[in-house]
């Protein structure tokens, strides 16, 4: 009887002892598993991974990276990850502060998605150890969810917050040598190839003309909006929800980009005729001809500055004023 | 041909001098224009200063006139950014007030009994009569035509852009800087043009003054430089050149170092680097082209090219290493913001947050500038018929300011007066082509029509001139009627837009005849007489001028934004719980806090639109306790009714604004007219402020800070048992207590 006691007491103490004290290698098997790179998981490994006790802290993003789940942010962000394991891998930091970057990506781990209950990707938890010098008692990981592309700096310092105390390796963007190098020969090349066509590419350069081309069309796209839209990344038509197209916007600090071009244009059209009838029409030599083109010009520039005002009109509704034609 | 007596007035010595007496009688109406278009607000509502900044360079001013000179240098602010105070003689740019100043005395030695706040609410329209003067001198620097300065003019006096910034009472950096922005430009082009020691001296002159006024100096600073470095790459370099520049930069940067919020700026940031490396460059192409004179050997001058590339070169990447490792100071965050225009976003929320840095949409730029936006191109195209030395800088100004002026709405104001010059130049053409009675070509316009081969291509044909006479009735009309359209525009926008004080709100009586919400001025006038003379005042930054010009409180943060945390601190404080909040209130010293709530007006300027800034700002600074994704709903929606997610509902800005609120309305139909939604049953409990004072329209609503507890409780406590005491029904109040333990 006292036998059979003390070996149910042995049976009992042995999971015990398992449970209480971690596996010492879990760590340093998924440690080897990839020296730099952030750990590859499945639906068993994550579960293994995560699995208390951990004496270690743990990093998973839970991404859908495969082009057909049409996730871009999860896509954009992968390299982001690499970097931030790398960096972390990489760097020197406190040899008791232990720590996994790990990657579950949708085709990989369904089960566990459904079981989180995840609707959308990327998401980030990091798991706190349960044993160890850093454990938690409260062991429900931290979480990251993803409002907008944002960069590895960023989720970094969101991660080293979350962190204890103490020095952490710096996150390093490694140098694109491949693109200075690149950077530097085309540079030469440019040189090279500008010293050795100069006699051909100087009249060019030294064109009038050329040079007025790229000035109007420069102030026409930026009296035009075109830098409004590409901050605020507007659409570039909307249907009016009839099924037809909308060309412009409604209200005053709204539009579309194929608005601004026929904005564009009109000013194009408006500033041409300007310039045909200061300078052009006056040399004309036969006096028909000439009477011809100013009332052609000026009727174009007519009709377009009241089709400009028409449409201002529209998108400004208490503007009083217009020109006859619209 | 017979003399009429007209010829007798227009022709010979005569002539000259009535033309001169019709200039100036032209360009005094104009002044007279464009001082009394902006008079709109002064005659509806009253000689007021506007808006949130004018409201500190009015208290700065007046500082300055009853203290002196000297000690508005050395003015330290105790009153704003308590408890931190503020260097305010140190961070300001004094050439504004020191010029109300000035005119001040003037008038006060001239026995004329004026008050400083007369001064300074008329002193944008008097400088906007300047400015039309400055740039009837610039145009006419850049046409031989004397009628494009005299439209130039005109353009510059009522053009809704400038007037944006200068109607009276926006006494504001801007109100003179555009004056000595066109004015220096006016003296840059003379130099180059003369080549004259004087004119480049004035040139640095004014350029001081203009960096004594706006921050924008820094166009000026990167314009220049960046002329010259054109005018070099297009092989312009000339004797001229090198005077009027090294004139200029040289004293200029002495004269700005003389500002001590300038101070070693100059030779120590991004922002300045290009006038230094033009003037380093221009030494040694000036030493090449010296040496060259002496020297004929080809090899020789190609050794000597290739080593000015070289010099330039290593200063060039000694200026980006010095740059990188910090010596000279980055991009200031403003100018950075221009090129990356991402970069603001991310970074620096605070510039981002403000209404006036977004990017502009076409409706604005047609709205500003009217018709001079289609004449704008073509004017920039006929600079390039000539393409002298002034033309090149037209078209630098005209490429450089239209990108600017997309990029953010406020710097629309550097892009009028290069609108209006270009526009006078297109137009002026046609009028000279079209107006001449006579047949064949203006004589007076042909002085700049010797064609160059390798001129436009529009302008290789001699001119002959318009022949027909309707061809000349047609376009002379036409004009005429474009012109009177777009005074009618300038006036309509002036009045419509541009006039309001924003301090004073103008709405319409059911009768049609005006209603004044003068909210403000009633809450900052209890301020001033029902509170302490020192106490603290906590606000959104927004108000914190206004409150310091007009209640003469101490306030925690203001228009200065000089510092994020601080701004962040007040965030923090209006975003989270009162049971957060009340120990920031209570280390800040705060004894009232201000909201604006626009809720029952349908005012939408107001803190619950803001609110989210000031949540992203405190983000910024504590992103474990605020988060902005607390604040909207599981659907990503922004609201503040039933729907509202708990943290919204309980943050002391949400409390402030509707504390009370249903009180007004029928139980259950509390209803906010901005959000236009139906606010919930219950309204919010504040426990650690009370009510102080809520204006007519419950625009802004001011609250005291409770002062600990007598028996030590803590106020969520005090509140219950208070109600509990007075009712008799203890349990009902249950409520609030469940809210505190969650």
């Amino acid at each position: 009887m006292k036998l059979l006691s003390l070996f149910v007491s042995i049976l009992c103490i042995i999971p015990i002892a398992f449970c209480s004290v971690p596996d010492k290698d879990k760590f340093e098997r998924y440690h080897s598993l990839s020296r730099f790179a952030p750990i590859e998981l499945n639906d068993s490994s994550y579960e293994d991974i995560t699995s208390k006790p951990r004496d270690y802290h743990v990093a998973v993003i839970l991404t859908a990276t495969e082009a057909r789940y049409g996730c871009i942010l999860c896509r954009e962000f992968q390299p982001e990850w690499e970097l931030i394991a790398r960096s972390w891998n990489k760097g020197s930091k406190p040899d008791e502060l232990k720590m996994l970057f790990a990657t579950l990506d949708f085709s990989n781990g369904k089960g566990t998605f459904q079981k989180l209950m995840l609707q959308t990707a990327p998401v980030l938890l990091v798991f706190p150890p349960t044993v160890g010098p850093f454990a938690k008692v409260d062991d429900t990981p931290l979480r990251f969810d993803f409002s907008g592309p944002i960069s590895a700096d960023q989720l970094y310092t969101w991660i080293v917050r979350h962190l204890p105390e103490g020095s952490k390796p710096s996150l390093v963007r490694p140098v694109n040598y491949m693109r200075l190098v690149s950077g530097v020969i085309i540079l030469m090349g440019a040189v090279t190839l500008f010293t050795v066509l100069s006699p051909y590419i100087l009249p060019i350069i030294r064109n009038r003309n050329l040079w007025a081309a790229f000035s109007l069309i420069a102030i026409l796209l930026f009296t035009s909006g075109h830098m409004f839209n590409h901050i605020r990344k507007v659409p570039y038509v909307a249907g009016d929800g009839k099924g037809g197209i909308s060309y412009f916007a409604g209200g005053f600090s709204n539009q579309f980009g194929m608005e601004t071009q026929i904005i564009a244009a009109i000013y194009a059209v408006l500033s041409f005729s300007t310039i045909a009838l200061a300078m052009k029409v006056p040399r004309i030599a036969d006096a028909k001809a000439q009477q011809v083109a100013v009332i052609i010009w000026s009727s174009v520039l007519l009709g377009m500055y009241s089709f400009l005002i028409n449409v201002f009109k529209a998108k400004n509704g208490g503007y009083p004023f217009f020109l006859p034609p619209f | 041909m017979a003399e009429s007596p007209t010829d007798v007035l227009l022709k010979g010595n005569t002539g000259r001098n009535t033309r001169g007496l019709l200039r100036f009688i032209i360009l005094a109406t104009i002044a007279a224009a464009a001082v009394s278009s902006r008079l709109f607000s002064v005659i509806r509502f009253e000689s007021i200063i506007h808006e949130f900044d004018p409201w500190f360079n009015f208290r700065a001013t007046k500082y300055l006139v009853q203290n002196g000179f000297y000690s508005f240098w050395d003015w330290f602010d105790d009153r704003t950014w308590h408890p931190l105070g503020r260097v305010t003689g140190g961070t300001l740019y004094p050439g504004l007030m020191v010029t109300s100043g000035v005119i001040y005395h003037v008038l006060r030695f001239l026995t004329f009994p004026v008050d400083i706040r007369n001064v300074c609410v008329l002193l944008a329209p008097g400088f906007s009569g300047l400015t039309a003067l400055a740039m009837y001198f610039l145009t006419c620097e850049m046409s031989t035509s004397p009628s494009a300065g005299l439209l130039a003019a005109a353009f510059m006096g009522i053009v809704p852009g400038y007037i944006s910034r200068s109607v009276a009472g926006s006494y504001d950096n801007e109100a003179i800087a555009i004056f000595l922005l066109v004015f220096t430009f006016f003296l840059w082009i003379k130099a180059v043009k003369n080549g004259s020691i004087m004119w480049g001296a004035l040139a640095a002159l004014f350029y001081g003054y203009m960096v004594s006024a706006w921050g924008g100096y820094v166009f000026i600073t990167n314009l220049i430089p960046l002329h010259v470095f054109v005018l070099l790459c297009m092989g312009r370099y000339n004797s001229r050149i090198y005077i009027s520049y090294t004139t200029w930069y040289a004293l200029g940067t002495l004269a700005s170092m003389q500002i001590p919020f300038v101070g070693f700026l100059p030779i120590r940031n991004s922002d300045h680097m290009s006038a230094l490396g033009v003037f380093g460059l221009l030494q040694l192409v000036a030493f090449a082209d010296f040496v060259r004179g002496f020297v004929p050997g080809k090899h020789f001058q190609r050794l000597l090219t290739s080593m000015i590339v070289f010099v330039f070169g290593i200063s060039f990447i000694g200026l980006v290493v010095l740059s990188v490792s910090g010596v000279i100071a980055p991009w200031s965050g403003r100018f950075y913001s221009l090129w990356d225009t991402g970069y603001a976003k991310i970074h620096i929320p605070i510039i981002a947050s403000v209404s006036e840095h977004q990017p502009t949409a076409w409706p604005a730029f047609f709205f500003d500038l009217n018709f001079l936006i289609w004449l704008f191109p073509a004017g920039v195209y006929m600079c390039f018929r000539d393409l002298k030395d002034e033309h090149v800088f037209v078209i630098i100004y005209s490429v450089l300011a239209s990108y600017f002026a997309g990029v953010m709405v406020r710097l629309m104001l550097t892009l009028t007066p290069i609108v209006c010059v270009a526009a006078a130049l297109a137009l002026s053409s046609i009028l000279d082509t079209y107006v001449f009675v006579s047949n064949g070509p203006n004589p007076r316009s042909k002085a700049n029509d010797d064609s160059p081969s390798e001129g436009l291509r529009s302008a290789r044909k001699p001119e002959v001139g318009i022949t027909s006479y309707l061809s000349k009735a047609v376009m002379t009309t036409s004009v005429v009627i474009y012109l009177l359209l777009f005074v009618a525009h300038c006036t309509w926008v002036t009045s419509n837009a541009y006039s309001s004080p924003s301090v004073v709100l103008a709405s319409r009586m059911p009768d049609g005849s005006q209603h004044i919400i003068d909210d403000y001025r009633e809450a900052y006038y209890w301020l001033r007489q029902n509170t302490e003379h020192n106490a603290k005042i906590m606000s959104w930054w927004d108000y914190g001028y206004q409150i310091g010009g007009m209640a003469d409180r101490p306030t925690l943060v203001d228009n200065n934004t000089w510092n994020n945390t601080h701004i962040a601190t007040v965030g923090k404080a209006m975003s989270s719980r009162e049971e957060v909040s009340y120990p920031i209130l209570r280390q800040h010293d705060v004894d009232y806090v201000l909201v604006v709530f626009g809720g029952l007006l349908g005012y939408s300027g107001d803190d619950i639109n803001k609110f989210l800034w000031m949540v992203r700002i405190a983000e910024g600074i504590w992103p474990d306790e605020v988060k902005e994704r607390d604040y909207f709903t599981a659907r990503g929606e922004y609201r503040v009714d039933d729907g509202a997610t708990p943290t919204m509902r309980n943050s002391l800005m949400y409390k402030m604004s509707y504390y009370n609120y249903n009180s007004l309305f029928q139980p259950g139909q509390a209803v906010d007219r901005v959000r236009g939604t139906r606010l919930p049953a219950d309204g919010p409990q504040l426990s650690t402020l009370e009510e102080a004072f809520t204006s007519e329209n419950w625009i802004i609503r001011i609250y005291k800070v409770k002062d600990l507890d007598n028996l030590g409780r803590d106020h969520s406590n005090a509140v219950a048992f208070e109600k509990g005491h007075k009712r008799k029904r203890a349990t009902k109040r249950k409520g609030p207590r469940v809210l505190r333990t969650e």
